[in-house]
Parts: C-alpha cells; structure tokens; sequence
C-alpha cells in the first residue's frame, strides 16, 4: 500500500489543468442519464457510486489511453488475441473457471446464461463489492450490466474518453479525494467475498497463465494495468475491492476503445483473467510498477531499430562503400568515351574494361608498329636526342648500364649536327617558324620536369637547347610529335586511333 | 573516410613528359640492342611495349601511384633488380575467394565480376579496394591513352617519311 501511494506521488497532476476541470463531471453526469434511462431499476446509492466510479474509469481510461498510445503495440495484438475464434474456446474454458469463483460468491445462477450474461460475468465479481449490503449480488449485478456493456460497447464513448484524456489525469486527484468516503463506506461489508475470489485465485492462475498469457504483449498490459490500480488504490486504501471493480471495468473501456466494440467480449474475459492474477498478487503489481516506466523508451529503441537498418554500421559502410564507387564511375564515365550512353554499373564497367583493353592493345600494336620502324630513322632521331648530355644525367640515375651508350651515340651526334645544318639550310624560314611555335611546349614542359622534381637536369637553357636542335633535326620525321606539343588536333588523334584499330 | 572527402586527383602531366619518357626509354632499349644487332622482332616488340609502359609509368609520378607502382615492380622483377619502393608495406589480396564470392553474389555479382575483370587488367589491380581500384583505373586510362597518342604521333612521323 505504500508503495501504490508512492506511485501514485510519481503521477501528481499537472497544476496548469485546474483550469479544464469542469468538463468532465458534466460529461459524466450525462452519462449518467443515459444510463438512468437504461437503467429499469436504478438504485440510488448504487448510482450515485456509479456516478463517481465513472468518472473515475473516465480518469482511468484516459489514464489507459495514454499507456495503450505509449505502448502502441498491446492494442493490435490485444485484437488478435480476443478475435481471433479459437480464442473462444479459451474464454470459455477461462468462464469455466470463473464460474468456480461466481459460485463463492453466489453469483452463478445469472452468469451463464447467456453471452451477455456471460460478458457481465466479468463484473459480477468485481462488482460484487461495491453495492451496500441490503441489494443482492445478483440484482445489484443485473443493474450494471446492462448499462456497463452499453457503455463499453459504445465507441463514442472512447472518443469522449479520448477528449477529455488531458483533463483526466489532473482532475484526478481532486475527484478520487470525493469518492474517497464512499467507497470506503460501501465496500467494508464485500471484503469477505473479495477474500473468498483472492483465494481461489492462485489456482485458477496456475491453470490460466500459461494458456493466456504466452505472449509479450499480454505482460506488457497486465504491467500497465496495476499501474491504474495502485494510482487508483491509496484513494480506497481501506477496502481494496472498488478498486478492484474499478480497474476491471476500467479495462473494458480500454479494450473497447482498442479493438472496438466487436471484440469486446473476448477483451473482457481476458482483462477478466488479468484481473483475477492482479488480485491474487498485489505485490507483483507494485514490482510490475517498477517496470513499467522503461516501457516507453523501448518502444522508442523499436523505431529506431527499425530505421536501424539505415544507421547499421554494416549498412552505413555499404553505403559509403558504394557511394564512394559511385563517384569513381563518374569519374571513368567522362574518361570513357561511349560510356555516358550506357546505363547501369555493370555495364559501364564493361565499356571501361572493353576502352582499357583497346588502349592496352594499341599500346601493343603501337610498339610493334615502332619496332619495324625503328630500325630506319627512330635509333638515329633517339640517340640524337638522348646523346645530349642534358639527358643522360637523369636516365644514369635510372638505368646504369645506359650511361655507356652516351658515348657510342656520340658519332651519331655529328651526324645529327650535319644533317641539322642542311635542315636549317633548306628551309629557314619553316625552321624559324617551328621554334617560335616550340616555345610553348618548350615551357610547358620546363615547367612540367620542373615539377616532376628533375632537378639534376643541369640547366634549363641548355636543356631547351638540346630539344630545339633535336626538334630542328627531325623537323620532318617527327613533325607530328612536335605537332602534337604545339597544337594537338583531339580529332585527328581519335581519327588515327581509329585507322590503328 | 578521408580520402573519400578529398577531391580526386587524376591530373596527368603533359603530353611532353610523356614523349620524353618514352623517348628515352626507347634510346634506352636502342643503346642495349645496338643498331645492327639481329634481334628477334617479338622479343624487340616486347621489349619496346615493355618500355612504353614504364616510360608511362615514370611519367604518370613514379611511385605515387598504384598502378605505376606496380607496373615499375614488375619491369623490375623482369630485370632481376630489387626495387625498394618506400612505404606502402601492404600486401593484400582483393581477387575474390570463393566465401567472399558467395556473399557478393548477393549484393552485386554483376559489378563485383566486372570489377574483377578490370583488377585483372590494371597493373597492381588485385591489391586494390573496389573504390580504389576505380580511381586507378581512372588515372591508368589518362595516362594510357596519352601513351597511345605519343607513340601514334611517333608511329605516323616516322612513317610518313
């Protein structure tokens, strides 16, 4: 008991909601006349209790409203549970058992009867109690039942539940102080038949916990319910029974509010047996208590479990991964050419292979094509051009062996020098004409083996000396690759690649 | 991470540098075999390709690269001559065994084969994560295909005559 008015400190009402709390008691009151209309034959006392007790399931409907919303899961899984048919087996079986306990407290006869006798058997028991000692049981019940179906089968009710759901957890405190009295006064004399039902109930718990209660789900509501209760219970700290009947009926509109009116029956007899094991251990509710606030953080790590997927290390990896060569496609796609046409990874990365191919095999072709050429002018034009003693420096640092080549290129060079000269003689005005159109290439690649990091060439001068005179030798035979540092045609190159293939 | 977020750098140098490589590497081979030698035409045409492509490699920045690494190993291994390059002490494999197949069968079996194929194809290809080896690829390509141009020009001055 202590702890359920612990509890019940751990939910104080929000002081701001003063203001909204006229509303509910004007909606409770009309319910009220609904169910005097209903009602053939309302004892006054009776509805009057009615009265607080509603607004109190009102209270704790909300109250249940916004636990069913924070565990959004109960409700879907709650439907299964009591639509589904074969459900119904095992609601009997469980009204079977509750028959047992009907009986203890002589209320068997109107039970059975009937299906909607049947689902006021749910309330037969709990509200055993709170009638004053002068009605029977059985009328007291007949009295209720009638309206307590219509009120739980009616959806609009859950609406107006829902409605008020910001009202009812502040105007609590204010209301339960009132029903406080009555409850107490009422309910002293029902304890004895509460006893009888607790004590039967362990049994009946053994036989039905296992059938009812394999899923999470189920656990999960029953944590929710002892919640209300023990909110509810330091009000009627004296008799735990209108509590009792309280939360039962409670329950129902929670469940006609989550899994309508048609699968109502099933509901009740569920949170019926759910009743009977909150009965039978109160102090497992108050160690349910303390596991229930963790619940709607874990409901919070589901979605983010199910967005999880996505933030997955693993998953963020492969993204990155494939993001990564993504951008490396792109990249290849301008390269390529032929390769913006075509569509998909595996494709494009065909045309790359296919385009790295070609080059590999032009290569080839290419240096065969030097090979057989070779011979006649390329040796002379090469030496010609490595026997300047501005290259041999780098190459030395290279490949050792080819430092003593210099030497024997060194006839060559005069050869060179001589047919350099006859160049120069024949046409001037051309040669003249090719250095001024040397100049930029000659930068460019001063500035390019600059960069390269050549440093060992000994001076620029002397280095663009050399690529002049080998430049003004082979004027003729390599004008194309002189060409090609001057003004480099894209198409004629893709042209001449097109003749090698 | 960090590589992904800098800019990729497949700048090539100019084609001059490109010319002069292979220029010298062809002096190179001509200063091995002199003028007159009778060497075979396949092992001369092996020997000139071989040369086109570390001249290539030289060019396209040495050692910076992936692929010229690998390129100027291999011309090393096949003249016997021990290349230390510095850094670079990896030694992994991404040629695909038959676990990992299996579990890229089930992402993407199309790409992951073609990307095998192209490790196949780019010098140093097979130690080479599948982002990387597009990067490669990249860079391989400009620097190929600037080759091609160098020894076409080269092929069609000195045939014109």
């Amino acid at each position: 008991m202590d702890n359920e008015l612990f509890m019940n400190t751990e939910f104080p009402p929000p002081p701001e909601m003063a203001t909204h709390f006229e509303p509910p008691p004007s909606s409770s009151s009309a319910m009220m006349l609904n169910w005097a209309l209903m009602d053939p034959n309302p004892p006054q006392d009776s509805s009057f209790l009615w009265e607080k007790s509603t607004e109190q399931q009102q209270q704790q409907s909300i109250f249940d409203s916004a636990l069913s919303s924070l565990v959004s899961s109960p409700t879907p899984s709650n439907s299964n549970f009591s639509g589904g048919g074969g459900d119904g087996f095992l609601i009997r079986e469980l009204i079977g058992k509750l028959g047992n306990i009907g009986n203890n407290n002589n209320n068997s006869g109107e039970i059975y009867g009937t299906p909607m006798s049947r689902s006021a058997s749910c309330y037969a028991t709990p509200m055993s109690s709170p009638p004053p000692p002068t009605n029977t049981n059985s009328q007291m019940m007949m009295n209720r039942t009638t309206p307590l179906t219509e009120f739980s089968a009616d959806p609009g009710f859950a609406e107006r539940a829902a409605r008020f759901s910001c009202f009812g957890s502040r105007s609590f405190n204010g209301r339960t102080n009132t029903n406080l009295p009555i409850n107490n006064g009422n309910n002293i004399i029902n304890n004895s038949g509460k006893l009888t039902r607790v004590s039967s109930t362990p049994a009946l718990k053994a036989l039905i916990s296992p059938e009812v209660a394999p899923g999470g789900e189920f656990s999960r509501k029953r944590k929710s319910v002892p919640k209300g209760k023990s909110k509810e219970n330091p009000i009627s700290t004296a008799s735990p029974s209108p509590s009792f009947s309280k939360t039962a009926e409670k329950k129902e509109e929670w469940g006609g509010k989550g899994s309508k009116s048609s699968e109502e029956k099933g509901g009740k007899r569920r949170r019926e047996e759910e009743d009977e094991d909150e009965g039978e251990g109160e102090g497992e509710g108050n160690k349910n208590n303390n596991t229930k606030p963790p619940e709607p953080p874990k409901d919070y790590i589901h979605v983010r479990a199910r967005r999880g997927q996505a933030t997955d290390s693993h998953s963020l990896a492969e993204r990155v991964r494939r993001e990564k060569i993504g951008e490396r496609m792109k990249l290849l796609q301008d390269l390529v050419p032929g390769c913006n046409k075509v569509t998909g990874k595996a494709l494009m990365l065909d045309e790359i292979i296919n385009y790295v191919q070609s080059l590999q095999r032009q290569v080839e072709f290419l240096s065969m094509k030097l090979s057989s050429v070779n011979d006649t002018r390329l040796d002379f034009n090469v030496d010609a051009l490595v026997s300047k003693d501005v290259m041999i420096p780098s190459s030395n640092n290279r490949l050792p062996e080819e430092g003593l080549q210099s030497k024997s290129s060194s006839h060559h060079h005069q050869q060179q020098q001589l047919q350099q000269l006859n160049i120069y003689n024949n046409d001037n005005a051309q040669l003249l004409s090719n250095n001024m159109m040397l100049q930029s290439p000659m930068n460019s690649l001063e500035t390019s083996t600059l960069a390269r990091g050549f440093t060992h060439l000994p001076t620029l001068t002397q280095f663009t000396d050399s690529i002049s005179q080998y430049q003004m030798f082979s004027e003729e035979d390599l004008q194309s690759l002189v060409g090609m540092g001057v003004a480099l045609n894209p198409n004629n190159e893709s042209q001449h690649m097109k003749i090698e293939l | 991470m960090a590589s992904a977020d800098k800019l990729i750098n497949t700048d090539v140098p100019e084609k001059d540098v490109f010319a002069l490589h292979f220029l010298q590497s062809l002096s190179n081979l001509k200063t091995q075999n002199p003028l007159n030698s009778p060497a075979k035409s396949i092992d001369r045409v092996r020997k000139i390709k071989k040369a086109a492509y570390v001249s290539m490699a030289r060019a396209a920045g040495g050692t910076s690269r992936l692929w010229s690494r690998a390129l100027l190993r291999r011309a090393a291994k096949d003249d016997n001559k021990s290349v230390r390059f510095s850094r670079r002490k990896r030694k992994v494999t991404w040629k695909i065994s038959s676990k990992r197949r299996k579990s890229n069968n089930q992402r993407a079996p199309v790409v992951e084969e073609a990307a095998e194929r192209l490790r196949n194809l780019v010098p140093g290809g097979g130690g080479m994560e599948t982002s990387k080896l597009m990067e490669e690829t990249a860079h391989y390509i400009k620097c190929l295909s600037m080759q091609v141009k160098v020894m076409q020009c080269l092929v069609d001055g000195l045939s014109q005559k």
